[in-house]
């Protein structure tokens, strides 16, 4: 897995678009294009680090109709439009569905390398957010069924000697596999047991 | 008795105190030639002469004529039929006067008065006769004459004499030139108003092409920005290309060759909205009809992409020369566009498409805009055409009125079909220029 970024640029005009693809290159990016969201979504998306500058008019499906079938597919790639002119409507939207920025043609080279800067530090605090995700998920499902259900209810605010009646177990055996959960999800306190369980039931929200 | 024996009575009658030469029994030629010798101040006098001394007869007529020919002085005559063939003056008997009054004593004999033969009078009296025409060539004062003389051959003015004739056609003449400057002011002020109607036509365009600029403005905007962006990047890439290292030629060459044609492409757009927009003479040219669509493709395009709409664009297989103001057809080609595109814009995705194709009909070129739209309801088809009429919120109700009006000012006609399931389909129809020769090609 490479982790030079790639940035993805879909824009219908050929001239627009070579143009971007040498500014990025010259900025030190890899950078590739495509003319219509069919071409763009027709690939496979590389696992790499990058984002999505996008026309947002376009032959076909917009750049906007592109944006909402991303997300669909949950193909979290944060993206910035390019408009060739002023539309506060569609920006609107845009922003609302999560772009990173929304530039009018011509754009400054400060204003775009400083956008799709932005777009790549979010690419990567989301990447970084997903794997942590990842790896609670996995040392969650490393858990046995009791740990489980101990680990429920020590989130839940139950002591132990609740939690042994309610399992209907010695309190001792709570306490066993109360530590187990602790080292198993290498939390130090109850308190960050619960932080945690936050993160997997709303994985995107950090 | 002969004219000289009567005139050598009469002159010695009369004692008649100028020397007198009687000239009689010349030949002709013999004549001429003692007439020729006579010193201007005689006076010459013609008789008559019917035979020479060797017996050659002559008839007066030539004789006189060889006599005023020859003559130096004026001649004068003795008897009427003389009078006009040069003969200044004479003392003459009329023969009509003297025809009737011999007339006149016969009937009164054959009525059974026995005249009285010492009454008979066969002479009428003589009168003063003068020829004007001889009398000037003289240089002969006519008022010296007896007032009672008569002048023949007077030249009386010819407006004197056809008076009532010249008077109306003098009229004629005047009343036939009132007309023809009537016909012609009226023509002027025909043509005055032709003109006047041609450039109300034209500004009423011009204010529709302003509109439609309105309309087209996010177009517009991205047919420019779009070449514009594209020269920014690659300028700011060159800039970066600058502070790299290694050799970065071919790349900055490559990018200038970009720029340049971006440059122009966004140049093209601004000449094009120049044309469209400006004032023009609006002057009749020959051009391809298959231009126009050339012309507005990019900018359709543009304006079809921002309303979601797939606008289709097919000119003919052949040339189709028109004669008109190219911009004013370019127009009829925008509002049938946008026309159809409003059309479409209440309407699911798969109908929203606009068509545009160019075709050779049978009496002209035809230019057909077809939309999938919801058709138009019959009671409207009848008024499209009319000003301020419209459906639509913001419309103004002059596009097709418009449109209608630079039509027909091409000698062309528009129609219309509609039907609600398959959409409406305007036909332009333009008439063909005649090509000059018909073997010269219109240029493609």
């Amino acid at each position: 897995m490479s982790t030079t970024p790639l940035i993805h640029v879909v824009d219908d005009d050929p001239s627009m678009r070579a143009a971007l693809l040498r500014l990025l290159d010259a900025a030190g990016f890899d950078a590739r294009g495509y003319s219509s969201t069919g071409e763009f979504l027709l690939q496979t998306l590389p696992e790499r680090p990058g984002c999505l500058l996008l026309d947002l008019r376009l032959p076909g499906p917009s750049g906007l109709e592109l944006q909402a079938a991303l997300q669909q597919r949950d193909v979290r790639l944060p993206i910035v439009f390019l408009s060739g002119h002023a539309n506060v409507a569609a920006s609107v939207r845009a922003m609302k569905a999560g772009a990173v920025d929304f530039l009018t043609k011509p754009v400054k080279r400060d204003i775009l390398l400083d956008a799709i800067g932005r777009a790549l530090e979010r690419d990567a605090m989301q990447r970084t957010a997903r794997q942590k995700a990842d790896l609670l998920r996995a040392r969650f499902e490393s858990l046995t069924e009791r740990q489980r259900q101990v680990f429920e209810r020590i989130v839940a605010g139950r002591l132990n000697k609740q939690i042994a009646d309610d399992l209907g177990v010695a309190e001792r055996t709570v306490k066993r596999e109360r530590e187990q959960v602790m080292v198993k999800l290498e939390a130090s306190s109850a308190a960050e047991l619960g932080r945690l369980a936050e993160l997997l039931l709303h994985p995107a929200a950090n | 008795m002969t004219a000289a024996q009567q005139a050598r009575e009469a002159l010695a009658e009369r004692q008649v105190r100028v020397p007198v030469e009687f000239l009689s029994g010349l030949p002709l030629q013999e004549l001429v030639a003692r007439v020729a010798e006579e010193p201007p101040g005689s006076i010459l006098i013609f008789l008559t002469q019917f035979r020479d001394r060797d017996g050659h007869p002559y008839e007066a007529f030539e004789v006189l004529r060889g006599v005023i020919k020859a003559s130096r002085t004026p001649v004068y005559g003795a008897a009427e039929p003389f009078i006009g063939l040069g003969i200044v003056a004479g003392s003459v008997s009329s023969y009509e006067a003297k025809g009737r009054l011999i007339g006149k004593q016969v009937r009164r004999a054959l009525a059974g008065t026995v005249p009285d033969p010492s009454d008979v009078v066969l002479e009428a009296p003589n009168r003063c006769v003068a020829d004007a025409r001889a009398l000037r060539r003289w240089s002969l004062d006519e008022r010296l004459l007896p007032h009672d003389c008569e002048k023949r051959f007077a030249e009386v003015p010819i407006w004197r004499k056809y008076w009532r004739q010249i008077a109306l056609m003098m009229i004629v003449i005047a009343g036939q030139a009132a007309l023809i400057l009537a016909l012609l002011y009226q023509r002027k002020r025909r043509r005055d108003a032709e003109r006047a109607a041609q450039e109300r036509r034209a500004e009423l365009a011009h204010a529709g092409r302003l509109t439609v600029a309105g309309e087209l403005t996010g177009a517009i905007a991205h047919e420019i920005n779009q070449p514009l962006g594209a020269i920014l990047s690659n300028a700011d890439a060159g800039d970066l290309l600058l502070d790299s290292d290694g050799d970065q030629r071919d790349k900055l060459r490559a990018i200038l060759a970009d720029i340049r044609r971006d440059d122009l492409r966004a140049s093209e757009v601004i000449r094009h909205l120049r044309a469209l927009l400006g004032r023009h003479i609006v002057e009749p040219t020959e051009f391809d009809l298959n231009d126009v669509v050339d012309d507005l493709r990019s900018i359709l395009g543009a304006e079809a992409r921002r309303r979601g709409v797939a606008l289709d664009m097919q000119p003919a297989q052949e040339a189709l020369p028109i004669l008109g103001d190219r911009i004013q057809i370019q127009q009829v080609l925008i509002n049938l566009v946008l026309n159809a595109m409003d059309a479409v814009g209440e309407v699911p995705e798969a109908r929203r498409t606009v068509t545009v194709s160019l075709a050779k009909g049978d009496s002209g070129a035809v230019l057909a805009v077809r939309d999938r739209g919801p058709g138009i309801p019959p009671a409207h088809q009848a008024r499209i055409f009319d000003a301020f009429f419209s459906t639509k919120s913001n419309g103004m109700g002059l596009g097709l009125s418009i449109t209608r009006t630079i039509v027909e000012a091409h000698a062309g006609r528009i129609r219309v079909q509609s039907d609600p399931d398959e959409g409406t389909l305007f036909q332009a129809e333009f008439p063909l220029a005649l090509a000059n020769g018909a073997s010269a090609p219109h240029p493609a």
